[in-house]
């Protein structure tokens, strides 16, 4: 009879423990800890970065993109690019983490255009990555409340911030078609928002 | 480089409307990826700008817009009754369940009229609303009236005086008139 052959221990998986991230914690500790953490995943720094940059690359896909659902796909795809070149340690300065993925988000911008079969590549690729990222959370604004401003607003004001907003229309373009100057339109749109946001009690995100 | 410091609200606009320079915004865009707060500020403009656009969009605003703007919303597919007349003209009009919005074209001798007003009188009631300074283009000789439409979908028959006034200083004059002959939808029909 054959001696047993020698067992070897199982290899367990175990994550590394890393100590609990504050909200005051910036954004280059984040990316320091998920490049420190490499091979291993700091998931709750992962989780945390992706929580904080998604609204970011959403608004910068946003801004180009003029669809929610294509502005997603962005964000996602960043994310996850941005994921992987930290934990590979391509990342040379977590310190400058923001200027980092907007030269990721602006280069995804420009391979999107070109080929849109990358992104199933991605998708096919890293399919862990792919929950749905939790965003920032927004401000939840009375839509009854709205109206009412609206329509308390000065007349001008008024035509302004819809013909600004429909289509988001500079106001350049805006004053070409009500035959004022350009200038003239900024400072009925400031104020128009101004008393849009005193008469619905919404405080600006102070600066 | 980075802007260093936080914007103005009215820069954060100008940048989501396209309005900077190619250096400007880039250096905005800059800030906005390495400051939290301000990526916040944007994201609280750009949730209130896309709750205008609905408001307007439901026609539970009414306002004085120009032909141009319609036009665009009728490209983008909405569906628009309109009404177009003539200084002293009179219009049957109704709203239909399927009408996203309603406007009337009116036109006007708009030439070298500064500032223009409009007063609503319901009639016979004689209950008068005056809607001071409204946009228009002299140019067009055309002021288009945006009416809340949820409002329109509530009256039963109704009349409705539009006077447009041109006001110049202290004095004013009224350069046209217009009767809006409001029926339900169902009264309507064929």
């Amino acid at each position: 009879m054959n001696a047993p052959l020698p067992v070897e221990p199982r290899k367990s998986y175990s994550p590394r423990v890393c100590p609990p991230i504050s909200p005051e914690e910036e954004d280059a500790a984040l990316a320091r800890r998920i490049v420190g953490c490499a091979p291993e995943r700091d998931v709750a720094a992962e989780a945390e970065l992706c929580r904080r940059f998604a609204s970011r690359i959403r608004l910068f896909a946003l801004k180009r993109l003029r669809s929610d659902a294509a502005a997603a796909d962005l964000a996602q795809d960043v994310l996850m690019l941005t994921l992987q070149k930290l934990r590979s340690g391509e990342v040379r300065e977590p310190e400058r983490i923001g200027a980092f993925v907007l030269g990721i988000a602006r280069q995804t911008m420009i391979d999107s255009s070109r080929n849109s079969a990358r992104r199933e590549r991605l998708l096919e690729t890293f399919p862990a990555d792919l929950s749905p990222v939790e965003d920032e959370p927004r401000e939840i604004l009375d839509t009854d409340r709205l109206h009412h401003c609206m329509q308390a607003l000065v007349e001008r004001e008024r035509a302004v911030l819809l013909m600004t907003f429909y289509d988001d229309r500079s106001a350049e373009a805006v004053g070409a078609e009500l035959g004022i100057s350009a200038a003239n339109v900024r400072v009925i749109r400031h104020r128009g928002i101004r008393h849009l946001r005193d008469c619905m009690n919404l405080a600006e995100v102070a600066s | 480089m980075s802007t260093p410091s936080c914007a103005p609200e009215a820069t954060l606009l100008a940048y989501w409307l396209g309005e900077l320079d190619e250096r400007a915004e880039s250096a905005l865009e800059e800030h906005l990826f390495g400051c939290a707060r301000c990526s916040a500020r944007l994201q609280s403009l750009v949730q209130l700008k896309t709750a205008i656009r609905r408001a307007f969009l439901s026609g539970d605003v009414s306002s004085v817009l120009t032909e141009k703007l319609i036009e665009r919303v009728q490209e983008a597919g909405l569906r628009v009754r309109e009404y177009r007349m003539g200084p002293g003209g009179s219009v049957q009009c109704t709203v239909a369940p399927d009408d996203d919005l309603v406007v009337a074209h009116l036109r006007a001798p708009l030439t070298d009229v500064a500032r223009l007003d409009v007063i609503f009188e319901d009639l016979p009631a004689g209950t008068r609303h005056r809607t001071e300074d409204v946009a228009f283009d002299p140019a067009t000789g055309q002021v288009t009236l945006l009416p809340n439409v949820t409002q329109l979908r509530k009256l039963r028959f109704a009349t409705q005086r539009v006077e447009l006034v041109a006001v110049e200083g202290a004095s004013e004059r009224v350069i046209a008139d217009y009767t809006f002959n409001h029926s339900p939808y169902d009264s309507v029909r064929p």
